[in-house]
């Protein structure tokens, strides 16, 4: 589903520069539940938003559902990071500003759907992860972990091939990251998601099919 | 997207009441500058009505007085012989004091067919005054001998009266003022509006009548249509005749080319203190919301960035905040116009309704621009941002 083959990544900003990736191959299977695990700073969240097209590798190159994606526009990327890929943040990112429903039906603004169909999918989302009653509140009148599943919401409203999460429960208790997990397993298994998970819980990442381990921008294992 | 943008506005209210009062107040100012503007331009369009050029203004102050209307006849008469002697000296004219240019007014209402008509200016003149200023006559003819006469007091209008009483008809024959009949005006011809205050502001209508012999008590000025190239030699000598023969008067000479750059330099004023006082409000305006937009990219690089990683484009994402300032603008101008459009429903200056709508319009159409220039570049940074690094700055 994504390959990644020699990935390198360097930031370069006036007075240093770091390689945040070396030489990534990786290969993720469809269906499968893949979760990266490394101390901090080693490059995860550079690996993962270089999957989800947010970022542009220095060197490699990146095939998702069989696509090349080098060439794509920005207009192309866009589409792709739409229909393709959904994502799942440690601090959530939802808009403060707009109630949970509209912050779930977000991704399909991009696309052509109709008021009615965008918020009948936004409900079935919500239903999903259990928050069907509280489609009217601000994020800001949530908890951390309805937060994190209004969000999950939103990344699969758009029934999404693959899911990235850069550490989903990170800002959560183990109570409520077992729920997060609970769901991000179900969708897994259910819908035959494709789910890239960073995580610093070696708890949460023996329940997945498989675990990658990065250290200083290098794959260990 | 529409509907969405319009949600996310309204339910930031409270941040954006500021930004939209300040495009409301400019609207207002801006309103108000166009508006003059459009006034003024209005009135400059106009014919001026007359030949102010080689027109000069003599001023006599506490002129001969005697109880003999006889006497003060050949008096004005002989005076008017000598001027007119002079080679340099086209034509000229005893008028009352409101001449062309000058701060006086004598005007008063004038009631035709039940309507009441504010501001007529009362102008007295002479046969002689039609060549004297060279006045158009559009319809009928000036004053002659024969409207001395007359059954019915011969009067003449100017285009603005006539508007406003015959409308597109003939005037010409017809009766003025809701007297009794036997005190009814007749209309014998109707001039061109002279322009009387300048390029710029509206002269109001006008009525003339014509000056007979008893008028010469009152009537205090003379205007004088001199050969071009008259010189200051000659206004000497004309200065010297006028001292010469009226003792204890004092006489004053003006040319009303100079009274009309006067005139129209105190039209102006007003113009430029409240055009300094908008470009002020324009820079400020600007940079405020070229400062809030600003701002809000750099606070909501995060939204930036989750839109742009669940599927908006770089160009999608500035034009979604383009579109915000505009839908704000939006708003504001339509609470700015439901104040401006009182000014015209309410009449509440003397002005036709069309230059507030032209001043509108200009103001909503500035205030447009001023907001699409100031957030063209806000957004088009927004859309140059990474979505790595907008998502990654949270
Ligand atoms: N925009 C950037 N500019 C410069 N350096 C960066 C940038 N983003 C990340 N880095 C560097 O790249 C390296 C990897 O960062 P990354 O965020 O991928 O780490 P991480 O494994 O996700 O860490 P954490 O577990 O703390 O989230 C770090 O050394 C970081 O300083
Ligand atoms: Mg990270």
């Amino acid at each position: 589903m994504i390959r990644l083959q020699n990935i390198e990544k360097v930031y370069r900003t006036d007075t240093i520069e770091t390689l945040a990736l070396n030489s990534i191959s990786l290969d993720v299977a469809k269906g499968e539940f893949l979760s990266i695990m490394g101390p901090s700073g080693c490059g995860k969240s550079t690996l993962l938003n270089i999957m989800g097209l947010l970022d542009a590798p220095s060197r490699g190159s990146i095939k998702i559902a069989d696509k090349a994606t080098e060439n794509l526009n920005d207009k192309q990327l866009a589409q792709f990071r739409n229909k393709t890929l959904g994502f799942i943040f440690q601090s959530y990112h939802l808009i403060n500003d707009l109630q949970v429903l509209d912050n779930v039906e977000l991704p399909l603004l991009y696309r052509d759907t109709t008021a009615k169909e965008r918020k009948m999918l936004a409900t079935e989302a919500l239903e999903k992860v259990g928050l069907a009653n509280r489609v009217k509140h601000f994020p800001t009148q949530l908890s951390g972990g309805q937060r994190q599943r209004v969000a999950i919401a939103r990344a699969i409203v758009g029934r999404p091939d693959i899911i990235l999460a850069d550490e989903p429960t990170g800002n959560l208790d183990s109570a409520m990251g077992n729920e997060i997990m609970d769901i991000l397993i179900n969708l897994n298994r259910n819908e035959g998601t494709t789910i890239v998970m960073v995580t610093h819980d070696e708890n949460m990442a023996h329940k997945t099919h498989r675990l990658v381990r990065l250290f200083d921008g290098s794959q260990v294992q | 997207m529409f509907k969405h943008l319009f949600k996310l506005i309204w339910n930031k209210k409270k941040q954006n009441f500021l930004l939209m009062t300040e495009m409301l107040v400019s609207f207002m100012v801006f309103f108000a500058v166009f508006t003059l503007m459009v006034y003024y331009y209005d009135n400059y369009k106009k014919p001026m009505g007359f030949k102010y050029q080689d027109v000069w203004v003599i001023n006599i102050n506490n002129a001969y007085q005697t109880k003999n209307t006889d006497s003060l006849d050949l008096y004005y008469e002989t005076l008017k012989k000598t001027i007119k002697a002079l080679p340099q000296v086209k034509e000229l004219s005893f008028v009352s004091g409101n001449t062309p240019f000058a701060q006086q007014i004598n005007n008063g209402g004038l009631t035709f067919k039940g309507k009441h008509i504010n501001g007529v200016n009362n102008f007295t003149a002479e046969d002689s005054y039609k060549d004297a200023l060279q006045v158009e006559v559009l319809e009928g003819r000036w004053f002659n001998k024969q409207d001395a006469v007359t059954k019915y007091r011969s009067v003449i209008i100017d285009a603005d009266l006539k508007e406003a009483t015959f409308g597109k008809g003939q005037a010409v024959g017809k009766f003025l003022g809701d007297y009794d009949d036997k005190n009814k005006m007749k209309v014998v011809g109707v001039i061109q509006t002279i322009k009387r205050n300048g390029d710029y502001v509206k002269p109001g209508p006008g009525i003339y009548y014509r000056a007979d012999t008893g008028s010469f008590r009152w009537l205090n000025k003379i205007l004088i249509r001199v050969a071009p190239g008259a010189d200051a030699a000659f206004e000497g000598k004309l200065y010297k005749t006028m001292a010469g023969y009226m003792k204890n008067s004092n006489i004053e000479i003006e040319h009303l080319s100079n009274k009309l750059k006067d005139t129209n330099y105190f039209a102006v004023i007003p113009m430029i203190i409240l055009s300094i006082v908008s470009c002020f409000l324009i820079i400020n305006v600007a940079l405020g919301l070229f400062g809030v937009l600003w701002y809000n990219i750099n606070k909501r690089k995060g939204e930036i960035g989750l839109r742009r990683a669940i599927g908006a484009t770089g160009n999608s994402v500035s034009s979604q905040l383009v579109m915000e300032s505009m839908i704000l603008a939006t708003l504001s101008l339509i609470i700015g116009s439901f104040f401006a459009i009182q000014f015209p429903l309410l009449s509440v200056f003397d002005l036709q309704a069309h230059i507030y709508i032209a001043g509108m319009l200009l103001s909503i159409l500035f205030v447009y621009l001023l907001v699409l220039v100031c957030s063209l570049y806000p957004g088009r940074q927004a859309a140059a941002i990474y979505p790595a690094v907008a998502l990654h700055e949270e």
